[in-house]
């Protein structure tokens, strides 16, 4: 058995799946994985994968152009997951990589994800759907503040890659407006300045004392929406175990009105 | 990935002039949100548009909830009332013209600051905007299409927009509201003529029934226009989408709501009435609102047990059945039995009174077979129609899928074999899926539910039919 070991990103992930390609061990032979503390087996083989964007962009531009927008996207929401929990059956990128080598091996490729009864479509169907899950979530509940200048700020804390989703979704929902979302969990940040489309920037050092100097009327718009919060709720239906149902309780850090009800 | 510094950008933007901020602002608010609170339309689905690039706001079919307040209700849309200042005496209602209640009315320019300033914040999906009947209906429409204009072509903003038709206006304004907003309504308030005579003498169902249909045949007329429109000029100049969007009429259709618990009906006459609107009327909800006594009118019932949530719950229900799962009320209710089962959801108590349906094979039941097994849902069906395509699917496949297991073992099989040896018994399946404590409804555990046995006679929530009682 060859092992691939990538980095647990969207190139990473693409770019093993260059190398296992290229490599002609057989497909039986191989297995990609984003976990590097795993428990190492006896008589195979490591190969450690070193990201390439070249690569990676070969594999995206064939998988969208063979397999459809529908099959790449999938592939892509998966790739963000987060891949490290105790449940899933299978490594993230081991699961990613049997499908394509399934999606190639298939006469109606683009079908090849409708089949939920093979352990590693149910994976990625398992991961794709935790990322669009929390993207959802985070589209509705993530809050900008308005910081001096009048950029519009909002930190989230999320444990998939949710970026991405986000940035196209606020994109076009503010055209005119600046503002940059933190994501405090993958130290990244989207900037979006008015006009203009979005770029992915590393926030590793981004200063958060200049992100908690607000506008003038931020506090004031803030009231008002809390306000707004309370009188909107019937009392004699009063369900609090439904409203952290609804809204996790991770979440409410990072909004306005929940924040301070912890 | 290009690498920049994220901190850079925070201290470059350029500053944005201040905003004029009233401060009896937050009284209204509070005021004329407190009034909206019973209305429970609160949806932001429908329809999918993107932004133009020109303003703000986009929507998605799919709808966004963007809180959840303290009765786990979502909060999608800024739901306010224009004003609560209304002539109407409509007994059931907080703000009818006889209670002694703070009176407040926004101006179109505070709706529209407060819409834009929460939207961009992303504090909300849109604006629902309703409104006591102020001076007469007219004056009331006219204010609320001036916040509509005024929102759409002076603050440009392309968000969500549920507006509520008010009865008795001028069929022009509501015509011309209608092709400011997504989404109208018109609150059908209670169930039958009768009850909305005596509860509502103010309104009746002729000014309820007449915008109604006004605003179903406008959709199917705009829709003709805008296809016939479309196919001329299809080699057509670049403009032409933009003017479809902004001359569609009520894209996301129109709802209706019901107050449950009110009056006396049953939930057989009630769920007859939604199919009635979803059929005649082309709506596209129907929403059921359980009563909470605000006013303690005479007229209105004294309900010791809080609102009736669980009949809302099961009402809710069987609306999903009618319109996603091909049921008819015919078929979950009768004269004889009018009432829903208030252990089992409808769709369980429809598959337990026809066993001989089942058990149904996953490997080869068509879709529509699959629709009617509890623990099969709507998406989880047509997965398992496209999964077995590709392989013969287990029991370990459907949970993957995301089929209810616990539910739906009593009435499945799969390639032949069930998931333990059951039997396909009315008694026996009912007895099982009660035993599961999960499965009883919350309102019936938290009164002190204990193990049910078959023969006995308990009679939980007043005059609602038990399960078991009732099979005798």
């Amino acid at each position: 058995m060859y092992i691939f070991q990538c980095e647990d990103s969207i190139d990473g992930i693409f770019t093993g799946i260059y190398d296992a390609f290229a490599s002609h061990y057989g497909h039986k032979n191989i297995r990609l994985s984003t976990n590097s503390h795993e428990d190492m087996c006896l008589f195979s083989e490591y190969i450690s994968v070193r990201t390439d964007i070249d690569k990676s962009q070969k594999v995206g531009r064939t998988l969208f152009k063979r397999f459809g927008i529908d099959f790449y996207e999938t592939i892509c929401k998966c790739a963000l997951a987060d891949g490290s929990f105790k449940k899933l059956s299978m490594d993230k990128a081991n699961a990613i990589y049997q499908t394509i080598v399934m999606a190639f091996a298939l006469p109606e490729a683009e079908k090849v994800l409708n089949f939920l009864g093979e352990p590693c479509i149910a994976c990625l169907f398992e991961l794709c759907r935790q990322t669009n899950n929390e993207g959802h979530h985070y589209l509705g509940f993530l809050r900008f503040f308005e910081l001096e200048n009048g950029l519009l700020f909002a930190k989230i804390a999320p444990k998939n890659n949710v970026l991405p989703i986000l940035a196209e979704h606020f994109t076009n929902r503010l055209p005119l407006e600046n503002f940059m979302i933190y994501d405090e969990t993958h130290k990244l940040a989207i900037i979006h300045k008015a006009g203009k489309d979005y770029l992915t920037v590393d926030a590793s050092e981004l200063d958060l004392t200049l992100t908690r100097q607000y506008s003038a009327n931020e506090e004031n718009y803030q009231k008002l929406f809390k306000t707004f919060f309370h009188s909107i709720a019937i009392e004699a239906r009063k369900n609090p175990k439904l409203q952290s149902q609804n809204i996790p309780k991770r979440f409410w850090a990072n909004t306005v009105e929940l924040a301070d009800c912890q | 990935m290009i690498t920049k510094s994220a901190t850079t950008f925070i201290t470059t933007s350029a500053t944005s002039p201040a905003l004029h901020f009233s401060k009896d602002l937050m009284e209204k608010l509070a005021i004329l949100s407190d009034a909206a609170k019973y209305d429970v339309a609160c949806t932001s689905s429908g329809v999918n548009r993107k932004g133009d690039g020109n303003g703000m706001g986009n929507s998605l079919a799919c709808g966004i909830c963007h809180s959840f307040s303290a009765d786990g209700r979502c909060i999608s849309l800024l739901k306010i009332l224009y004003t609560n200042e209304c002539i109407f005496n409509c007994s059931y209602c907080q703000n009818n013209c006889e209670s002694d209640i703070p009176r407040a009315t926004f101006t179109p320019e505070e709706v529209c600051t407060l819409t834009m300033e929460f939207y961009r914040r992303n504090y909300i999906e849109g604006l629902f905007l309703s409104s006591g009947i102020i001076v007469s209906p007219n004056y009331t429409m006219d204010l609320i299409y001036q916040t509509l204009y005024r929102l759409r072509n002076v603050y440009h903003f392309q968000g969500y927009i549920h507006v509520k038709a008010i009865p008795g206006a001028d069929p022009l304004l509501i015509e011309k509201a209608g092709f400011l907003a997504d989404r109208m309504s018109i609150n059908l308030e209670l169930p039958t003529a009768d009850a909305l005579r005596k509860l509502a003498p103010c309104k009746s169902r002729h000014t309820i029934l007449k915008p109604m249909r006004q605003i179903q045949n406008s959709i199917i007329q705009n829709k003709n226009e805008l296809s016939l429109y479309q196919n001329t000029s299809r080699k057509g100049t670049n403009n032409r989408f933009s003017l479809t969007e902004q001359s569609r009429f009520v894209p996301a259709g129109q709802s209706t709501q019901m107050i449950i618990g009110a009056t006396p009906e049953n939930d057989f006459q009630i769920m007859s009435v939604a199919e009635g609107l979803y059929q005649n009327f082309s709506l596209k909800r129907v929403f059921y609102s359980a009563f909470v006594n605000t006013t303690h009118n005479t007229n209105l019932p004294v309900l010791s047990g809080g609102p009736p949530l669980l009949r809302e719950h099961r009402l809710y229900q069987a609306d999903w059945l009618l319109r996603y799962y091909h049921f008819t009320i015919s078929e979950l209710l009768s004269e004889d039995r009018p009432n829903f089962n208030i252990y089992l959801d409808p769709k369980c108590d429809w598959a337990l009174r026809h066993l001989e349906y089942f058990p149904v094979e996953i490997n080869r039941a068509d879709y529509k077979t699959l629709l009617r097994v509890p623990g099969i849902g709507a998406k989880s069906a047509s997965r398992i129609v496209k999964a077995r395509r590709g392989s013969r699917l287990d029991f370990p496949d459907l949970k993957k899928i995301g089929v209810v297991l616990k539910r739906a073992l009593y009435f499945i099989t799969c390639s032949g074999k069930m998931m333990y040896p059951t039997r396909l018994d009315e008694d026996y399946i009912c007895r099982n899926l009660l035993s599961d404590y999960t499965q009883i409804p919350r309102e019936l555990r938290e009164e002190g539910y204990r193990q049910l046995s078959l023969f006995d006679d308990v009679n939980f929530g007043g005059d609602s039919n038990v399960y078991l009682s009732m099979r005798g």
